[in-house]
């Protein structure tokens, strides 16, 4: 599903945030990304987002090298992808129901499906009534469920999530990991970027670690 | 919600594969924008109609001009109308001999009609026009020449003048006056009038893309989150630009139709005296209005360039803001 292929990424000519990375993650798989802040894993996510391009190396997803698609397909290619924040960036000026409906919206669901999907994503993450609700009306676990719905609603069959447990009490990081295992067990390739080291140790996934933009472990699921 | 494997290849295009549900979403979408554009307008009424009233006052100088230049071409017309000759015939010519030399005149093949004034007549219009009835009355004889007023075919300059001096050549003939002067200094004034408008009409033109331009910039800072998150997960820049181009066509709307009131306004607020001036000179002219062609025409161009104004800006600022 991923492949890395001797990736490296400079910024401004100097700064050196990935180098030489090189692993292939299946289709299907859940992997987690470790590594101190600044190790390059968000770096990584971006470049799989095709947010930067890398500086050297290729970055194939589904088998398709990224760097080779036209900009107005970086849309398209997105839309395949669901993506988890770890500040959940949701829009404060509009409800639940349309936070979640958005990445529909753009890809120009009929309505009345989107608003059956929307729902269904919702009560997947137990906040379906909550759904006319503001973002600002709900606690932090509540508000980064709601980035998660919002991430799955278009069915992607690649999630991503940047520190999704970032400043979340253990109990709460625990639920959402739970929900994306939910997902990675119907089918979805789950990648996320963590550093909570204890709570990855409990789940049993496989685990690439990050030290200053070089890939230093590869641990297969125990 | 099973992901399918298979859907990768295909992409999440494969709602859209179908050309009428995307042109069905594709309009859904614009509705949806042009509904929102206003309602966001309408949230914010004042800065709205500051804007608004902003490209109005911008428009309503040229647009002002513009009617002027009109009513100034109304008036050049009128003027090839009275590109005249006066043929003023010797003094002591008798009403016969004076009609037998417009029949000569009229007889020239440059000559459109003729009228003839004979001395009597010419009296007693200068009579009407100065007021002097008492004064010229006192007169013995009539000093004034009987004269024929002859409109020419071609109304150009150069053919006036050729017809002038043949008419001078006739028998009888005392004199041929002619006004060209006035008429070319007119002119010249109508030319320039032109250029001055055209000019205003583009700084003040550009002034709207400015006033919309600067609108628009702010208004997409202020949703910069927005179209972070929105760019994130998928959206084209055809998507994340409509709002914004509503948002241009509604301000262009809004200051076409204000600038179309204060017009309106402006020229009953004139009308009077201008109306008056005009009849104190024995003219009759009237403002010109901008009638249902010309509205459309300063509502529709207002509402076209501010739509054009946010593309520019919209183009400009989106391609600053890159998701972190």
């Amino acid at each position: 599903m991923i492949d890395f292929e001797h990736v490296g990424k400079r910024y401004g000519g100097r700064f050196e945030a990935l180098a030489n990375i090189d692993f292939h993650v299946r289709r299907g798989e859940m992997v987690f990304l470790t590594g101190h802040s600044g190790a390059g894993k968000s770096s990584l996510l971006r470049l799989i987002m095709r947010l930067e391009r890398p500086s050297r190396g290729r970055v194939l997803v589904a088998g398709h090298d990224i760097d080779h698609l036209h900009v107005s397909q970086t849309p398209f290619y997105r839309r395949q992808i669901g993506v988890v924040f770890q500040d959940h960036q949701l829009l404060f000026d509009r409800s639940i129901f349309h936070n979640v409906a958005l990445p529909l919206e753009i890809q120009g669901v009929e309505p009345q499906e989107a608003a059956r999907r929307v729902r269904a994503a919702l009560d997947k993450v137990g906040l379906l009534h909550r759904e006319k609700a503001l973002p600002i009306e709900l606690s932090g676990g509540e508000q980064q469920r709601v980035g998660i719905a919002r991430a799955v609603v278009h069915k992607p069959s690649l999630l991503l999530a940047d520190e999704p447990t970032g400043n979340l009490d253990p109990q709460l990081s625990a639920d959402i990991m739970g929900l994306f295992e939910d997902f990675n067990r119907i089918g979805t390739t789950v990648m996320i970027a963590s550093h909570d080291l204890s709570l990855i140790a409990r789940l049993r996934h496989r685990v690439l670690g990050l030290r200053d933009g070089r890939l230093v472990s590869d641990e297969e699921a125990a | 919600m099973s992901p399918d494997p298979s859907r990768h290849s295909r992409g999440a295009r494969a709602h859209g594969s179908r050309p009428r549900s995307r042109l069905l979403s594709w309009v859904r979408h614009h509705r949806a924008m042009c509904l929102d554009s206003a309602l966001r307008l309408v949230r914010h009424p004042v800065a709205s109609l500051l804007t608004m009233l902003a490209i109005a006052i911008a428009l309503v100088l040229p647009a002002a001009l513009w009617l002027t230049l009109d009513g100034a071409r109304l008036l050049d017309a009128e003027l090839e109308e009275s590109a005249t000759l006066t043929v003023y015939l010797e003094n002591g010519t008798s009403e016969a001999e004076a009609g037998r030399i417009e029949e000569a005149l009229a007889a020239h093949d440059q000559v459109a009609q003729t009228r003839l004034i004979t001395a009597a007549e010419g009296m007693a219009e200068f009579q009407q026009a100065l007021g002097l009835s008492d004064a010229l009355g006192r007169l013995e004889d009539n000093p004034l020449p009987a004269s024929v007023v002859v409109r020419p075919l071609d109304p150009s300059p150069e053919a006036v003048r050729t017809l002038a001096g043949s008419l001078d050549a006739i028998a009888g003939v005392e004199e041929v006056r002619l006004d060209l002067a006035w008429i070319e200094r007119l002119r010249y004034l109508a030319e320039l009038g032109r250029r001055v408008t055209l000019a205003l009409v583009v700084l003040f033109g550009l002034g709207v893309l400015l006033v919309v331009g600067n609108t628009i910039r702010l208004s997409v800072e202020s949703r910069r989150q927005e179209i972070e998150v929105v760019t994130l997960i998928g959206a084209t820049h055809a998507f994340v630009r409509r709002p914004f181009l509503y948002s241009g066509a509604w301000y262009g709307l809004g200051g076409g139709l204000l600038a179309w009131g204060l017009l309106t306004l402006g020229s009953g607020w004139l009308s009077a005296p201008v109306s008056a001036l005009a009849a104190s000179y024995g003219a009759s002219f009237s403002l010109p209005r901008l009638g249902l062609h010309g509205s459309a025409i300063l509502v529709g161009c207002s509402t076209l360039l501010s739509w054009l104004g946010a593309w520019i800006a919209v183009k400009r600022h989106l391609a600053e803001i890159r998701p972190r």
